[in-house]
């Protein structure tokens, strides 16, 4: 009980990094799918494609992070 | 006036994204807390990094993000200095000098350092008026957050009012301050991702910054060369006004005192991560221009019809939604509310929490039931929080009547932290001043900027601009406090030398082992304000 007290709570990467992984996919997969027309105001980018595959890759980043490294354990 | 976007199934699809990961954290993190410490300071136990970005999103709420759009769309660059010289360093000065005497102490909150190093009834006096200004403001976050969405995507102010406080109150009632803390992490990610294409379209559909600067008035692109006179420039205000009243005393007062953002540097896991805290948030402090600053300028240069309207109003807060539905298509639209969302709610939530430990810890603790077993305080806290959110929910409905949220912002601040800089100030760094020395400087610091105010409000005194007032209103007040807590330490009975051990600067011990010269506060200090200073020039 006592030693995992200070383990320290829930790695936050976890939910952040799923978080933005999901918002990544549905950007990017929308980007896709959506008409040339859907971007007449950003100035004919399309920038849920580009933005997306960015959030994607941090996402990525943090999601790996977290599970690469098993924290140690405070004694 | 009808909504002014629309949203998709895909914005709906991130929204909901972000609440769910929310309610899914707070109940993640109830197993953790055991303890009253669990609760109201994570066990302190989080890294560095963690608590800084939450430093940092703390005060990154609503308010900020569109007051200070609005604000850069109606006096220019001159907006930077809310950063440059209005927080950075007063965050550098509390990671080097202030966190050895906040964390080395244990206290749990900052009214608690005030009963230790002055007496009960200080303390008494800044719980009392701390609980009540932080209500306020979870009030003002909840009434901005329902007044934006209700502009933007015609959700009534009531639904939207309870939705947000019903999920803020789950998660805050399961993790305390830990899912608080976690809330403002995760907004730090949504807001920089959510508003950076705004600030990329915009700048590239205006042509950049020498587009900028062709299609707004000169005033407008300098931070500093117009501050001469207070009649030559948009903020209505000089160069002294801003040193002294926002870069000094404002600053101060708020940063190094607001137990807010103090929180959650004490939250961390040792004394070396609490000091690098504020520190950690100067960094992404400075940028934060980026994504506020130049919304506001583009949307001057670019929506006519808003600048016009502005203009006659004097109401600019629908700057940064009218740019947002002019640029952004549904998907990155999401995002962008999503950020607001996540910056509303964390603003309530931050509010929330550090009530909570106020009341339980210095009001309910000390006048109400002493000496408790700590899992009665922990529930105490826990329902708090439900009382907390009912009040701001209420108080949501009061702040309606105040046109310019942020100047309303600054007025509750000016009463309240304005003087309390004086009080830490002079009870950190000189042992000489005594408890009663402490309660009186500070009744008359808060006494003083009352009166100011009931001057101004009644014209015997004139100021340029509305901010020019709150700025000398603080400055005021925190002189008052200054003098009036030295003069009356001189004649009053100190405290024995003793007692102050480990709260007064000189009578601490020294910080065991040296932490290695590139980990140091004082070197990462020096570096965050040399680079403030490079930018006050580059935007001179």
């Amino acid at each position: 009980m006592e030693e995992n007290k200070k383990a320290h709570l829930l790695d936050l990467k976890l939910p952040l990094g799923g978080l933005l992984c999901f918002y990544g996919l549905i950007m990017v997969v929308y980007g896709l799918f959506s008409g040339k027309d859907a971007y007449e105001k950003s100035l004919g980018i399309n920038i849920n494609l580009f933005w997306g595959a960015l959030i994607l890759v941090i996402g990525a980043a943090l999601l790996l992070s977290s599970f690469r490294k098993p924290r140690p354990r405070k004694t | 006036m009808g909504p002014v976007v629309s949203l998709h199934l895909i914005d709906y699809a991130i929204i909901g994204g972000y609440i769910l990961v929310m309610v899914v954290v707070g109940y993640s993190l109830k197993k953790y807390m055991r303890t009253g410490e669990d609760f109201f300071l994570s066990g302190r136990s989080l890294p560095g990094w963690i608590t800084g970005l939450a430093f940092l999103s703390a005060n990154l709420g609503a308010l900020e993000v569109i007051g200070m759009v609005a604000n850069s769309a109606k006096y220019g660059i001159m907006t930077v200095h809310f950063y440059w010289v209005g927080a950075i360093p007063a965050m550098i000065f509390l990671g080097i000098f202030m966190m050895p005497f906040y964390y080395g102490s244990r206290v749990k909150t900052v009214p608690e350092y005030l009963k230790l190093r002055y007496n009960e009834a200080t303390r008494g006096l800044n719980a009392i008026s701390f609980a009540i200004m932080t209500v306020l403001m979870s009030g003002v976050s909840l009434y901005a957050m329902a007044l934006l969405f209700k502009l933007m995507l015609g959700w009534s102010l009531t639904g939207s009012i309870l939705f947000a406080a019903v999920v803020v109150l789950l998660y805050v009632f399961w993790g305390g301050l830990s899912s608080s803390i976690y809330n403002e992490v995760i907004q730090f990610f949504l807001i920089w991702l959510g508003l950076l294409p705004l600030v990329f379209l915009g700048l590239r559909n205006i042509g950049g910054f020498a587009g900028l600067a062709q299609k707004l008035p000169e005033a407008f692109l300098h931070s500093w060369k117009h501050l001469g006179s207070a009649a030559q420039n948009p903020l209505g205000i000089e160069w002294m006004g801003v040193i002294l009243g926002l870069g000094f005393v404002l600053s101060f007062g708020y940063w190094t005192t607001d137990f807010l953002v103090v929180q959650r540097a004490l939250a961390s896991k040792s004394l070396a991560a609490s000091r690098m805290t504020p520190i950690i948030a100067a960094f992404p402090k400075m940028l934060v221009p980026i994504i506020v600053v130049i919304p506001g300028l583009v949307a001057v240069a670019v929506l006519p019809e808003f600048s016009q309207s502005a203009a006659q109003t004097g109401e600019y807060n629908s700057a940064l939604i009218l740019l947002m539905s002019h640029y952004l298509p549904n998907g990155v639209l999401g995002l962008a509310i999503t950020a607001l969302l996540a910056s509303f709610m964390s603003g309530m939530a931050g509010n929330v929490t550090a009530f909570n430990t106020v009341w339980t810890y210095d009001i309910y603790g000390t006048y109400i039931k002493k000496g408790r077993p700590d899992k009665h305080y922990l529930n105490v806290g826990k329902y708090t929080t439900v009382a907390g959110v009912l009040i701001s929910v209420g108080t949501a409905y009061i702040v309606q009547s105040f046109p310019n949220l942020m100047d309303y912002m600054q007025l509750i601040f000016s009463f309240f932290n304005a003087p309390l800089f004086a009080t830490f100030l002079l009870g950190m760094f000189w042992r000489g001043a005594t408890p009663w020395g402490g309660f009186f400087g500070l009744l008359s610091g808060i006494g003083i900027a009352a009166l100011h105010y009931v001057l101004y409000k009644t014209g015997v005194i004139h100021y340029t601009s509305e901010m020019g007032a709150n700025f000398y209103q603080a400055w005021w007040a925190w002189l008052t406090d200054f003098v009036v807590t030295i003069g009356v330490s001189l004649f009053t009975k100190k405290k024995a030398i003793a007692e102050l051990r480990g709260l007064v600067y000189g009578l601490s011990p020294k910080e065991k082992g040296a932490i290695k010269f590139y980990l140091r506060p004082e070197v990462w200090g020096s570096v965050a304000l040399i680079a403030t200073l490079a930018l006050n020039f580059i935007f001179w």
